[in-house]
């Protein structure tokens, strides 16, 4: 047991960090399971990483906002594509994300072959480190989260069409920064996954709760455990969903008697 | 109740001391060992990564900044070898002490570095503008920074400062009779030639007379083209080589391809303190270093 690292200072804003990716990625993971196309989060994030290279390709300076924007507008672009193709030949969208994906991961490393420093950024993009988000760092994150947030509601009807793969492509480009795919990943897929039990609010508040359960049980271990967080925080999210699940299916003859509003 | 004041007061007697004693953290283990031979067992010594993991890149745990929040002293390489996460670290830690000034010792600092570009371009790959921060295998700059180490542990825990002083002269004595030893040991291997993996040994080479005619990785952390691979096959084959050079914690596999391609051996050195079973200390690490390149060349 290791006590030292357990110190709210330094957990405190990397659990921030996982609330604020859980508040958009727990209603988006539900649609993307609902679509069968759970690698769409790898695909998009790969892509962004992809935008980033390409702009130092072109000079842009490593630091600063452009960056940003960068992976934002190529994360965008990758999701028109997805949506035009999506549109086109629904049957295939599947093998159309991985193929995406690979086109995207080895665009990067032909590119890389004459911008070494681009590699850092893409391993940045990639593997995230949890531990650490500043602060500050946090700010836009949470604010873009809350107008993604707001959007969803509102347009909550037409999240089925377009407007899915461009609000998805923004949420992810932000927290895959932030956290890694990993994290990304199992913070989009984990809570759906364990929840498919229920429905409406029900399904919503146990996803969450098993999105923060996983969280705050992952930050705590990796202090006591000296284990590196990002990849103790997605084994303690798959412990939660599975209790999570567990809980559902006992609490569910309650909830079979008196059936909630299908909107999943 | 008594009870527990009692066992709460030994509980802090055991502690106090401890919590009080001078802490330091090294970014990698040469420094670790050298704060060793400075200090001995008189302050404690944190050590964040290990002989067999590629320090450009580590994963985080909260217990690496919790070591830098109580540390007193942060001793790292510098020369951007760390830029990928010391500057966080020490942002996260909050510790004024350490985050500037003579709590922040760079080792890069105390030396010249080889290799300082004198442009910068990224088209000649991944380049430390402040020159090749692989400067641990080199014993005199090894031991010009145990003379700006020693000093800083004087200026930062005075009490203590003729005792690092004492230690230094004491590690000043065995080292440059070492350096001697391995000096006469290592004189066959002077002239002879070697291909490396990573730009990682331009100082070994520089000490030894070795000299590098090729590199796997031709640019720093870009990985090698097959026009690349192709020449340097050739030219490992035709100039009597002695060696393909690894460090302990990087992968075997280019090299055992390049050794199978031309049967020249691939030898892996432990590059720092840990990085195989005599590199106990900066001692055992050079005496392995040089034996093992000696077992090739025989």
């Amino acid at each position: 047991m290791n006590w030292q690292g357990l110190e709210l200072s330094i957990l405190g804003p990397a659990c921030l960090a996982g609330l604020i990716v859980l508040s958009t990625h727990v209603p988006l993971g539900q649609q993307v399971l609902a679509r069968g196309i759970i690698f769409i989060d790898l695909a998009i994030a790969q892509v962004a990483a992809l935008g980033v290279i390409v702009a130092q390709y072109f000079g842009m300076d490593e630091q600063g906002y452009g960056v940003e924007i960068a992976a934002a507008v190529a994360a965008l672009a990758g999701g028109a594509l997805l949506t035009y193709t999506d549109r086109k030949m629904p049957e295939h969208q599947e093998p159309l994300i991985g193929t995406l994906f690979v086109l995207a991961a080895t665009g990067s490393l032909l590119l890389l072959a004459n911008n070494p420093h681009g590699s850092e950024h893409l391993k940045d993009l990639l593997v995230g480190q949890i531990l650490w988000v500043s602060v500050h760092q946090l700010v836009p994150v949470a604010i873009l989260s809350g107008a993604l947030l707001a959007v969803m509601w509102w347009q909550r009807a037409r999240l089925g069409g377009p407007l899915f793969y461009a609000v998805f492509a923004l949420a992810i480009t932000a927290s895959v920064q932030l956290v890694g795919v990993y994290l990304v990943f199992a913070s989009l897929i984990v809570p759906a996954l364990a929840t498919t039990g229920a429905t409406g609010v029900r399904r919503m508040a146990a996803a969450y709760a098993v999105g923060i359960g996983g969280y705050v049980l992952g930050l705590v271990l990796s202090a006591l455990l000296d284990l590196p967080s990002g990849a103790m925080i997605v084994w303690t999210l798959a412990g939660c969903g599975i209790v999570g699940r567990v809980a559902l299916a006992l609490g569910g003859g309650r909830a079979a008697s008196s059936p909630a509003p299908a909107s999943s | 109740m008594k009870k527990y004041i009692f066992i709460l007061a030994a509980l802090l007697v055991c502690v106090a001391p401890r919590a009080q004693a001078f802490a330091a953290f090294a970014c990698e283990p040469e420094w670790g060992s050298l704060l060793h031979e400075l200090a001995g067992d008189a302050i404690s010594i944190d050590v964040g990564t290990s002989a067999l993991q590629d320090v450009h890149v580590i994963e985080a745990k909260p217990s690496l900044i919790a070591k830098v929040r109580r540390a007193d002293l942060v001793v790292c390489t510098g020369a951007d070898l760390e830029v990928g996460w010391l500057p966080q670290l020490i942002r996260q830690a909050g510790n004024p002490k350490v985050s500037s000034g003579p709590g922040y010792f760079l080792a890069s600092d105390q030396i010249t570095t080889l290799e300082k570009p004198s442009k910068l371009d990224r088209s000649e790959g991944d380049i430390h503008p402040q020159g090749n921060p692989h400067f641990q295998l080199d014993p005199y700059r090894m031991l010009v920074i145990a003379k700006a180490l020693a000093a800083r542990l004087g200026e930062l825990d005075p009490a203590h400062a003729a005792q690092y002083q004492q230690r230094l002269a004491d590690f000043t004595t065995r080292w440059q009779a070492a350096i001697k030893t391995w000096e006469a040991k290592a004189a066959p291997l002077k002239g002879r030639k070697v291909v490396v993996h990573h730009l990682s040994w331009v100082y070994l080479e520089q000490w030894l007379g070795l000299e590098q005619i090729g590199a796997l990785e031709p640019k720093p952390g870009v990985p090698p083209t097959s026009a690349h691979l192709a020449s340097l096959v050739d030219l490992t084959k035709n100039s009597h080589t002695l060696a393909i050079l690894r460090a302990a914690y990087q992968d075997p596999k280019p090299g055992d391809w390049l050794s199978e391609q031309t049967g020249v051996p691939a030898v892996t050195l432990p590059f720092t303190v840990g990085g195989d079973e005599r590199s106990k200390d900066l001692f055992g690490l050079f005496d392995s270093t040089i034996d093992k390149l000696l077992a090739v060349a025989k």
